[in-house]
């Protein structure tokens, strides 16, 4: 217990600043790479199904941990270390390394403009550096969607049908008023909580978010889209509605088998999570548009570091794995939704059916989402301006906060973490 | 026959040792065996500890530029409420987990050292069991049995009528949870030293106490508690070290963005801060200045555990 942590936090920042350069895994044979994924997200899948194309090709997949766990990993490794040839990156971790993008092989030396087109235009922008330089190639996205449960919306007087139930929130505001009339029925809560299940999504149905979409300045404390979608938040954590429950949690997992809350906000990659943290409520569950219609949370990235070993190997995985066939096969082995437009009609999408979600059409109702969407500018400081929001609702909703004085809490903490 | 009997000449005669190269290896070999140790210590503790301090000075982006800015850091640290936040709930933490901690173990390691006890060997290795279980698998058990909703110490706060408490949201709530599991993994660790110490004291000792009609208490406040000072020095001394470090309990609580431990930062320890700066944010200049801030205060209580030490020896 002594010295250690500081001592051993001290010596990961040692080998980190001051190994010098060596190379990256995999052999050098040209062929084989290494490739660093996070984990739960099945990876081997598609890697054992493009060994399988490819005999001579060996693929050394290491499942780091969390997308965050792997970002850490990758920066970890960028400032010195062993770096794979293929690394995964999650959307919300990607605007730190696209600050520094000497870091990264420019994806255009080895072909990106001409796979450009197959993308999803807003989600490609995103890894695009300042000089155009394109670090990434979008792996899938979230869309967005109101998952509920079809059981205790007929015990509330409620409708359950998917397209019925889409009607009754076309709005945020149409959404709090459907669980004020639940909570009045049933006495329990209607959503998991207001943090992430409204506020969250909101904030990225907006126009501009955090950052001005020109200039990239930070206009989070003066943007009234933001400020509109913090005070919905407040609103839902202030009307009695949610169960409080921070998504992911272990709380969140155990209301969620017991029927704690009846709604939960849920991109194509969070039914996975529903499935297998609540599979004793398999078909009790239904999809359901978000309110406000359209959105996009999540998605990941393929990138290849500069000193990676075997470039050209890792780029010839993404280009068969990363176009929309291989995308939609992917879809067909895994459910993460698609970045390429071009197979949202195609019939092995357009007809997929979720049983634990009373057959609900998942790859319509996903892909429906992302067509009416708004792109916006996504800053390096992005994810920590998000995360501070969420805390000041969810002190409010949790902790009995002040909602009066949330905003302005909000903003000044944000001002302590990022400086300015 | 005769040729084995003649005595068999070593075919190269070792060199007739020079008195000089003799001492000198002799001189040096002890270091040679000691080396390993302190080339490993040098690499992974004394050269990194140093080179915090060179950190510090920076504006240090492990994978983009890194700037020169002085004592920048320093001066952020000291009007960051963050970091003020961060101290007081490691002070807080640190005095819930360690007073009652260093009485029950007092208490444990006296009732321990009773030579009427039975199966005293049973009750002196249950008592390293938490100790050697992972603090990972604590905190998770700790956090269901402290939850707001399912867990079992709001179950039976429900019984007697008590309304549900959110422990993890609250800040004294936060803390007390977090000072459970600390006292919890080392009060067995601390009741071993103490008995250590006890058992050096002569049975007679209680005995003659006994006989001149001292009751339990009386033993324990004149025998047990004087002879074991020393000892209470020491641990409470290496705990408040331990307590400064407080970190994985932290980690694991926490809601609310993985590394400040809960949404308004309310359990939010020193070291936590740092790893939060250094290797959440990736400010590997001001997390150092934090570590740098930490070490000046574990310096601090080291010199004067150092001061009262040797006037305890002193007294004697």
């Amino acid at each position: 217990m002594r010295l250690r942590l500081p001592l051993f936090c001290a010596a990961v920042a040692l080998v980190a600043a001051c190994t010098p350069g060596t190379g990256g895994g995999g052999g050098g044979d040209g062929k084989s790479f290494e490739f660093w994924s996070f984990s739960a997200i099945n990876q081997k899948l598609s890697v054992d199904a493009y060994k399988q194309k490819h005999p001579d090709v060996d693929v050394k997949l290491t499942e780091v941990g969390s997308s965050v766990e792997t970002a850490q990993a990758l920066t970890t490794a960028l400032a010195g270390g062993k770096v794979p040839d293929l690394v995964l990156i999650q959307g919300d971790d990607l605007p730190k390394f696209v600050q520094q993008p000497q870091n990264f092989v420019d994806l255009r030396t080895l072909g990106a403009d001409d796979i450009k087109g197959d993308y999803l235009d807003w989600v490609f922008k995103q890894s695009v550096a300042k000089d155009g330089e394109v670090l990434g190639i979008p792996t899938d996205v979230g869309g967005m969607a109101m998952v509920y449960r079809t059981d205790l919306f007929a015990a509330a007087g409620l409708p359950t049908d998917r397209e019925a139930v889409s009607a009754l929130w076309p709005t945020w505001d149409d959404y709090i008023e459907t669980g004020k009339r639940y909570k009045q029925q049933t006495g329990k809560a209607f959503v998991d909580n207001a943090a992430t299940s409204v506020f969250y999504q909101a904030v990225n149905q907006v126009s501009q978010k955090y950052y001005d979409n020109n200039e990239r300045k930070p206009v989070y404390d003066s943007n009234p889209e933001v400020r509109a979608a913090f005070d919905l938040g407040i609103k839902a954590a202030t009307s009695g509605i949610t169960a409080g429950q921070t998504s992911f949690e272990t709380a969140w997992s155990a209301g969620m088998a017991q029927g704690q809350y009846a709604t939960v906000a849920a991109p194509s990659w969070m039914l996975n999570s529903i499935r297998s943290t609540a599979p004793d409520t398999k078909g009790k569950w239904d999809i359901a548009r978000i309110p406000g219609g359209s959105g996009n949370w999540g998605g990941s990235y393929l990138a290849i570091p500069k000193r990676a070993q075997n470039p050209q190997a890792a780029w010839n995985y993404i280009k068969e794995m990363q176009s929309p066939q291989g995308q939609l096969e992917h879809f067909g082995r895994v459910g993460a939704l698609p970045s390429t437009p071009s197979v949202y009609k195609d019939e092995k999408l357009a007809t997929a059916k979720d049983p634990f979600f009373s057959d609900a059409p998942t790859g319509t109702i996903y892909t429906d989402s992302l067509l009416e969407l708004k792109p916006f500018y996504i800053g390096p400081d992005s994810a920590t301006i998000g995360q501070e929001f969420l805390n000041s609702i969810t002190n409010v909703e949790q902790a009995g906060g002040n909602p009066a004085t949330a905003w302005d809490d909000a903003v000044r903490n944000i001002k302590t973490a990022i400086g300015g | 026959m005769v040729a084995a009997l003649t005595p068999v000449r070593p075919a190269t005669p070792p060199p007739p040792a020079s008195g000089i190269s003799r001492g000198l290896g002799e001189r040096l070999s002890p270091y040679a065996y000691i080396a390993p140790f302190f080339v490993i210590f040098a690499a992974f503790g004394l050269f990194p500890f140093a080179f915090t301090f060179y950190v510090a000075l920076f504006d240090w982006n492990p994978i983009g530029d890194q700037e020169f800015i002085g004592l920048d850091n320093f001066t952020r640290m000291l009007a960051d409420p963050r970091f003020w936040n961060a101290t007081r709930n490691t002070v807080s933490i640190w005095a819930l987990s360690t007073i009652p901690q260093l009485l029950l173990a007092l208490l444990l390691a006296h009732v321990l050292n009773n030579a009427r006890l039975r199966f005293a060997l049973f009750f002196r290795m249950s008592m390293l069991v938490p100790y050697v279980t992972s603090v990972a698998a604590t905190a998770i058990v700790f956090v269901q049995l402290f939850d707001r909703d399912f867990g079992l110490l709001n179950w039976l706060l429900g019984l007697v009528g008590v309304a549900p408490v959110d422990f993890v949201q609250s800040t004294w709530g936060s803390h007390l949870l977090i000072a459970t599991m600390v006292t919890w993994r080392w009060f067995g660790y601390t009741t071993l030293l103490y008995l250590a110490s006890l058992q050096a004291v002569p049975r007679s000792v209680y005995e003659a106490a006994a006989m001149d009609g001292a009751g339990p208490w009386q033993q324990f406040r004149h025998i047990t508690v004087p002879s074991l000072r020393p000892m209470i020095i020491f641990t409470v001394v290496t705990s408040t070290i331990g307590g400064l470090q407080i970190f994985t309990e932290p980690l694991l609580v926490g809601t609310g963005g993985p590394q400040s431990c809960g949404v308004v930062r309310q359990c939010q320890t020193l070291t936590l801060f740092l790893y939060e700066q250094g290797f959440g944010q990736f400010q590997f200049g001001y997390g150092s200045a934090v570590g740098v801030a930490l070490f000046v205060m574990v310096v601090a209580i080291a010199a004067i555990n150092y001061l009262l030490s040797t006037r305890i020896k002193a007294d004697r």
